[in-house]
C-alpha cells in the first residue's frame, strides 16, 4: 500500500514544490534541476509514453478485431497501418546505408518510411482537414440564425472577420458598406414603425448624406476607415478579441495553479487511480 | 411576392450537397483560373518582416517547425517564405521541431529552399535539429543546454561535429526565433518558457484558428508580429517580393468565405419568412 499509495504522492509533492518554487529560489542547484534535469526527465518518460500509448491502442485495436465489434473493420485497419509503420520504421529501410543511415532514414527521400508519409498519411491528413470547409459552409448555412442580440453580434463580426481578412475585403469600398449599413436599418425602423413613409424619408436622406459625403471626400476606398471593412476586422481582433482571449487565458492559469497545488499537497490523487 | 418567398422557402431547405458541390466549384475554379486579387499586408505582417530585415548579415537564427501536412497549404508557405527571406539575407538557419511530423515539413521546405533554390551548404548554412518529444520540455532543454537535448542532428551526425554548431550552447545564443505553428505544442510555449524569460525576440506563423490565443501576446510585445493564417502567409510572400501558394490560395479563399456569407444571408432570409408564417398562423 505503502509503495502504490504514500511513496508516488510522496514524489510528486516533493519534485512539484522544487519545479514550482524553483522559479522563485535563487539556488544554483535547484536551478540546474528544474531548468536542466526536470526537463530531460520529462524527455524520458515521454519517450516511455509514446511506446505505452502505442501498445494501448495496438491493444484495444486488436480486441475490438477479435471480438467483432462495431466497426472492427476500421480497427483491423489501424492495425494493419500500425504493422505497416513499424515494419517501415525499424525492419525495412528500402534504400542502402549510403543513401541514409537508419533513425535518418524516416525522412529521407526513397525509403519506405518517406513513401508512407508522402503517398499515405499526408494525403489522408489533409482530405480530413479540407472537409472542413464543406461543413463550415453547411453548418453556417442551417446555423448561423439572427435569433437574438447576441447571436446577431457573433453573426455580424463572424461575416467582417470572413470578409475582411481576405484580399476581396480589401476591394469592397467603405461607402457601399454605409450604403448597406443604411438599407439594413431601413429595414430594422420598418419592421419598428411599420410606417413605409418613415421608413422611405430615413433611407432617403441618409443615403443623399452618404452619397454627398463621398462627392465631398472623392470616395476613397478605405475611408472613413471606420466602415472599411479590413480596418473593422483588425480592430475586432485587436481589442474585443484580445480581451476576451485574455480572460480566458488568466482563467485557465488560475485552473493550472489550482491543480497544481492540489497534487502537490496530495488532494488531487487521479494519477493513483484514486 | 409569395412565390419570391416560396423560392427562398426552397432555398433555406436545400440538401445540402448542392452546397458542397458549389463550396467544391468556388475552390477549384480560382486554383485553375486565378483572379490575382491585391494583397494588402496587415501591421502584424510587416513587423514580421521589419524585424527579420532588421536583423545583421549571418545572425544565428533559430525556426521551429509545429505543424504537419493537415495544415500544410496554411503553414508551409510560411516556413518557405520565411527560408527564402533568411536565406536572402545569409543568415544561418538552425532548425528543430517540436511535432514528429513537423521534421517532415522541415526537410522539404530546407530540401526545396535551402538546396533547391539557394544552393545552401547543410551543417554551414543550416540545420536540421530534428525532434524530440516532450513539447515545452523540448523547449526548456533548448533554453538551459541546447547540447544535452540534441547530441545529434535529424541526419544522426553529432552536433559537435557540426560547424554551424560552434558557439551555440543554449537559446540565448541565438538571434531571433520564428515558430511555425498549428497547436500545441507551439508558439505560446515558446513565448512562456523561451522568449519572453530571455528577451530573445520571437515570431510567429500560426494558422487562422490559433490566430486568437496568440494575439495577446503580440499586443502585449511579447511576440514581434504575427503571420495570421493563410492570408498571414500570402502577405509575406507580397513583402519578399516572391508570390507562391498562398498567393493563389487566396483567391480560392476570397471567394469560398464570399459564398459562405451569400448562403448565410440566404438562410436568414428563409428563416425570417418561416418565422413570419408561423406568427402568422
Amino acid at each position: 500500500m505503502i509503495l502504490k499509495r504514500q511513496i508516488p504522492i510522496l514524489i510528486v509533492a516533493i519534485i512539484g514544490s522544487i519545479t514550482l518554487f524553483g522559479w522563485f529560489i535563487d539556488e544554483p542547484h535547484v536551478k540546474e534541476f528544474v531548468g536542466d534535469d526536470a526537463t530531460q526527465w520529462y524527455d524520458i518518460l515521454a519517450s516511455f509514453a509514446i511506446i505505452l500509448g502505442a501498445l494501448n491502442l495496438i491493444k484495444l485495436q486488436i480486441q475490438k478485431v477479435l471480438y467483432q465489434k462495431p466497426g472492427w473493420g476500421y480497427s483491423l485497419i489501424a492495425v494493419f497501418g500500425f504493422l505497416f509503420s513499424i515494419t517501415a520504421g525499424f525492419f525495412i529501410k528500402g534504400v542502402d546505408d549510403s543513401v541514409a543511415e537508419w533513425g535518418a532514414h524516416v525522412t529521407s527521400d526513397g525509403t519506405l518510411f518517406k513513401w508512407m508519409f508522402d503517398y499515405v498519411f499526408s494525403p489522408m491528413s489533409a482530405t480530413m482537414f479540407s472537409l472542413l470547409a464543406f461543413f463550415v459552409a453547411s453548418a453556417s448555412y442551417r446555423a448561423f440564425r439572427i435569433r437574438n442580440f447576441e447571436a446577431t453580434l457573433l453573426l455580424v463580426s463572424g461575416i467582417i472577420i470572413m470578409i475582411g481578412r481576405v484580399p476581396i475585403g480589401g476591394v469592397i469600398s467603405s461607402w457601399f458598406v454605409m450604403y448597406i449599413i443604411v438599407l439594413c436599418a431601413g429595414v430594422y425602423i420598418n419592421s419598428w414603425k411599420k410606417d413605409l413613409k418613415t421608413t422611405f424619408t430615413f433611407v432617403v436622406i441618409c443615403i443623399s448624406l452618404v452619397t454627398i459625403g463621398g462627392f465631398i471626400m472623392g470616395w476613397p476606398i478605405d475611408q472613413p476607415s471606420v466602415f472599411y471593412l479590413p480596418s473593422i476586422q483588425e480592430w475586432i481582433y485587436y481589442y474585443p478579441n484580445v480581451a476576451g482571449a485574455r480572460a480566458i487565458m488568466i482563467g485557465i492559469g488560475l485552473g493550472i495553479f489550482a491543480t497544481s497545488i492540489r497534487y502537490i499537497i496530495g488532494i488531487e490523487r487521479s494519477y493513483i487511480g484514486e | 411576392m409569395s412565390k419570391l418567398e416560396n423560392t427562398f422557402l426552397k432555398i433555406g431547405s436545400v440538401d445540402r450537397r448542392w452546397i458542397f458541390i458549389i463550396i467544391a466549384f468556388v475552390v477549384i475554379i480560382p486554383l485553375l483560373v486565378p483572379i490575382g486579387m491585391p494583397i494588402r499586408a496587415t501591421d502584424t505582417s510587416k513587423d514580421v518582416y521589419d524585424a527579420i530585415e532588421s536583423l545583421p548579415k549571418g545572425s544565428k537564427f533559430l525556426l521551429s517547425i509545429e505543424y504537419s501536412p493537415s495544415t500544410k497549404p496554411e503553414n508551409h508557405p510560411m516556413a518557405i517564405s520565411i527560408l527564402r527571406h533568411l536565406f536572402r539575407n545569409e543568415h544561418m538557419v538552425y532548425v528543430t521541431c517540436l511535432w514528429p511530423d513537423g521534421q517532415f515539413m522541415a526537410q522539404d521546405a530546407l530540401s526545396q529552399v535551402a538546396k533547391g533554390e539557394f544552393g545552401k551548404i547543410y551543417g554551414k548554412d543550416y540545420v536540421l535539429l530534428g525532434y524530440r518529444p516532450g513539447g515545452e520540455a523540448v523547449v526548456k532543454g533548448i533554453v538551459s543546454n541546447i547540447r544535452k537535448l540534441y547530441s545529434v542532428d535529424s541526419r544522426q551526425t553529432k552536433v559537435d561535429e557540426i560547424p554551424m554548431m560552434d558557439g551555440i550552447t543554449n537559446f540565448e545564443d541565438f538571434a531571433f526565433l520564428f515558430s511555425v505553428s498549428a497547436g500545441y505544442p507551439g508558439t505560446i510555449e515558446w513565448v512562456q518558457y523561451a522568449a519572453d524569460p530571455t528577451g530573445v525576440p520571437m515570431s510567429s506563423g500560426v494558422t487562422s484558428i490559433q490566430v486568437n490565443e496568440v494575439m495577446p501576446y503580440v499586443q502585449s510585445g511579447q511576440m514581434v508580429g504575427v503571420l495570421a493564417g493563410m492570408p498571414g502567409a500570402a502577405e509575406y510572400e507580397a513583402l519578399i517580393g516572391d508570390k507562391g501558394t498562398a498567393t493563389s490560395g487566396m483567391d480560392a479563399q476570397s471567394i469560398a468565405h464570399l459564398v459562405i456569407v451569400l448562403f448565410i444571408v440566404l438562410g436568414n432570409t428563409a428563416y425570417f419568412i418561416e418565422r413570419r408564417k408561423a406568427k402568422k398562423y
